[in-house]
């Protein structure tokens, strides 16, 4: 499986660099005090130009990425996304954003982004959701895990590798997320390891980013959620 | 005010005389003599109730036509453009005759109202109603016409090389100036240039009509290659003055598009600035008093944002009476009061029957418990799948044991158990020191279906 060898070039001694990108520096300032000690900030940017050459030139494990940015194509975060891989950037990528709509969350996740997150998140959230992206895993917020059981429907199908839906055990877990619950609290009500968890939210993660289902686009453009 | 003209359903053969007799308040034999007598001046009175027959519709179609053109109509009728294109696109068939009879009145002729109104039940009801001042114009030019007719029957010897082109000349102006309302109501309903061609073709037309009609009078000779000469020249003229006069109209064209453009931004910032001044302004300038307690400031933050959001966000295709816009307003109620963020993450929604109430009181019920007691953040999730409607309150707190709560402590026992049960539903609480979960279930019925997203793609 893709995400268990993605996993093994993850960080070694256990600290993880990021660059910040978000427009607003009250923001970036507020998040740099907010990560925790094993987070090293290798540096900030303020637009996609910006984005691009900081990334470029730090080369950091992840990268905490606002979804509405100035600059570029008017693209935002996915641009920056589309940009460094162009580049062929190692850098994962978490999208933060205050923007609840379906539109925005779905472009950024679809342009390769491994996770989602709201900017009300608590300082030891983000640190931990810093270092399972730069494992190699995918974080999704409770309302993530809506989006998708809202666009994929919550029918669950028996074929595994369907991209179009969600098997059984993938809609569980996305439940249960969307419940509120942790990753270490949805693997203790499954009965299964933290580990088998993130590897349906990694599957489902590439379902969202590779279905080809032209309707969930469209779902997204259609749906403003709150 | 006339009853419009139409056919009536209780005829002798297709209600064109019982339908007139109404329009006109007299009696329908009266009208039927009238039709006899028309008959026997050489047939005129078949001619006429044949022409009626074809273009007056019958009421059943007029109930048709006036359906479809309510979207338009309501959206007119709301701008208020005026008295001209009020006439013209927004009022439905039956009252177009009649807003057509009081602009004839108005211009001091009323025997062109009723030509105008059988005029305007015609077939192309649908251009012609666009502007009823056109009709106007038709029924004075048939009038005229008519008078010249009668005119030279009484032995006056009329010039009709003189008439004919200053008719045709006539015809083309009336057609390229009926641009104008076209154009006013255009700017209106769509920008996205549908009506354009017509509207080209229109002012092809009228251009076309007036060159003609100006070469028939100037080319009274008659002789055809004098007219050709003639029609090369107008055209080299007219291609010259357009050559030059391209420049002016274009500039004009642009500062036109530009200013509107400018105009529609300005209107689209003040909106967004008046917003933010009456809430996002007035809620930083109460948090800079609070400063000095935290759960007020928590507490303003959070009610501002969730405004903004729901100014920001909100989802034009969701019912505000759904279960699902129902369980975010208690939420925020439950925020404002204990200042622990609740947020809401639904899937799929259920219209709000008696049932799903009393399911959104219960949901309340459990997220007050959760900040009241646990004062700590709360999750609340909505699934409306295809056999159940699920409301899952779950909060981080220590928990408690539900044993342990005293038999006089009605809110878990009435205000969700009872509850729940007497709407057919279930509900479940568990609890442990890793926090609490109240689990409302309710089956899905016929009355609360809504078509999500995501059951329309199945």
């Amino acid at each position: 499986m893709e995400e268990k060898t993605v996993a093994a070039d993850g960080p070694v001694d256990g600290t993880v660099s990021v660059v910040i990108v978000d427009d607003h520096g009250i923001f970036r300032s507020g998040l740099r005090a907010a990560l925790g000690p094993v987070i090293r900030v290798l540096g900030e940017a303020a637009t996609v130009e910006e984005a691009e050459a900081v990334i470029g030139a730090t080369a950091p494990d992840v990268v905490l990425l606002d979804v509405h940015l100035p600059g570029g194509l008017g693209g935002g975060g996915a641009e920056v996304i589309h940009r460094c891989t162009r580049q062929g950037t190692t850098a994962r990528f978490l999208a933060l954003s205050v923007s609840d709509s379906a539109e925005d969350v779905v472009a950024v996740i679809r342009a390769g982004a491994r996770g989602y997150v709201t900017k009300t998140i608590s300082g030891p959230e983000i640190t931990d959701a810093v270092q399972r992206i730069a494992s190699g895993d995918a974080v999704f917020s409770p309302r993530l895990a809506g989006f998708v059981l809202d666009a994929f429907g919550t029918a669950s199908v028996a074929v595994d590798d369907e991209l179009d839906r969600l098997s059984a055990r993938e809609l569980e877990v996305m439940r249960l997320i969307a419940r509120g619950y942790s990753y270490k609290e949805t693997a203790k009500e499954l009965f299964i390891s933290v580990k088998t968890i993130e590897t349906h939210v990694s599957a489902v993660l590439r379902k969202l980013q590779l279905s080809s289902r032209h309707e969930l686009t469209r779902w997204a453009t259609e749906r403003r959620l709150l | 005010m006339r009853p419009p003209l139409l056919r009536s359903p209780d005829g002798i053969i297709a209600g064109v005389c019982a339908g007139l007799a109404a329009h006109l308040g007299v009696k329908r034999s009266w009208v039927r003599i009238g039709m006899g007598v028309l008959t026997l001046a050489s047939g005129a009175g078949v001619l006429l109730y044949a022409w009626l027959w074809i273009f007056v519709p019958t009421a059943a179609d007029r109930a048709a036509e006036s359906g479809r053109q309510t979207g338009p109509a309501a959206f007119m009728h709301g701008v208020g453009v005026g008295a001209g294109v009020g006439a013209a696109g927004a009022v439905p068939a039956g009252a177009g005759s009649r807003a057509t009879g009081q602009t004839a009145r108005i211009l001091g002729d009323p025997s062109s109202a009723p030509a105008a109104g059988a005029f305007d039940a015609e077939g192309w009801r649908e251009r012609t109603l666009r502007a009823g001042r056109r009709e106007v114009l038709f029924g004075t030019a048939l009038l005229l016409a008519a008078a010249v007719l009668v005119l030279q029957l009484l032995g006056v010897q009329v010039d009709w090389g003189f008439f004919v082109p200053i008719a045709v000349v006539a015809t083309g102006a009336a057609l390229a100036w009926s641009q104008l309302d076209e154009v006013r109501r255009a700017r209106v309903m769509n920008r996205a240039g549908a009506e354009r061609a017509g509207g080209t073709l229109r002012l092809l037309a009228g251009i076309v009509l007036v060159v003609t009609g100006v070469l028939v009078a100037l080319s009274s000779s008659g002789s055809w290659t004098l007219t050709m000469a003639t029609l090369v020249a107008v055209l080299a003229v007219l291609a010259g003055v357009g050559l030059v006069l391209a420049p002016w109209g274009l500039k004009f064209w642009r500062d036109l598009e530009a200013e509107r453009a400018a105009r529609v931004r300005e209107t689209e910032r003040a909106e967004i600035a008046a917003h933010l001044h009456d809430s996002v302004l007035q809620t930083l300038a109460l948090i800079q008093n609070r400063a000095d307690s935290e759960t007020d400031v928590l507490r303003l933050a959070r009610a501002q944002e969730r405004e903004l959001r729901q100014w920001l966000f909100a989802d034009p295709t969701r019912d505000p009476g759904s279960l699902a816009e129902r369980l975010k307003v208690a939420a925020g109620e439950v925020e404002d009061l204990y200042g622990h963020p609740v947020s809401v993450v639904a899937v799929g929604d259920a219209h709000l029957g008696s049932a799903e109430d009393a399911l959104a009181q219960a949901a309340r019920e459990a997220m007050l418990n959760a900040a009241r007691h646990a004062g700590v953040a709360v999750s609340v999730y909505l699934e409306a799948g295809p056999d159940t409607v699920e409301v899952f309150v779950r909060d981080r707190g220590a928990g408690f044991d539900q044993s342990a709560v005293p038999a006089d402590r009605a809110g878990i026992r009435e205000s969700i158990h009872s509850r729940m049960m007497r709407h057919g539903g279930s509900s479940a609480i568990r609890s442990d020191r890793d926090g609490t979960e109240v689990r409302l279930c309710l089956p899905r019925t016929e009355a609360n279906a809504v078509p999500t997203e995501g059951e329309r793609q199945r």
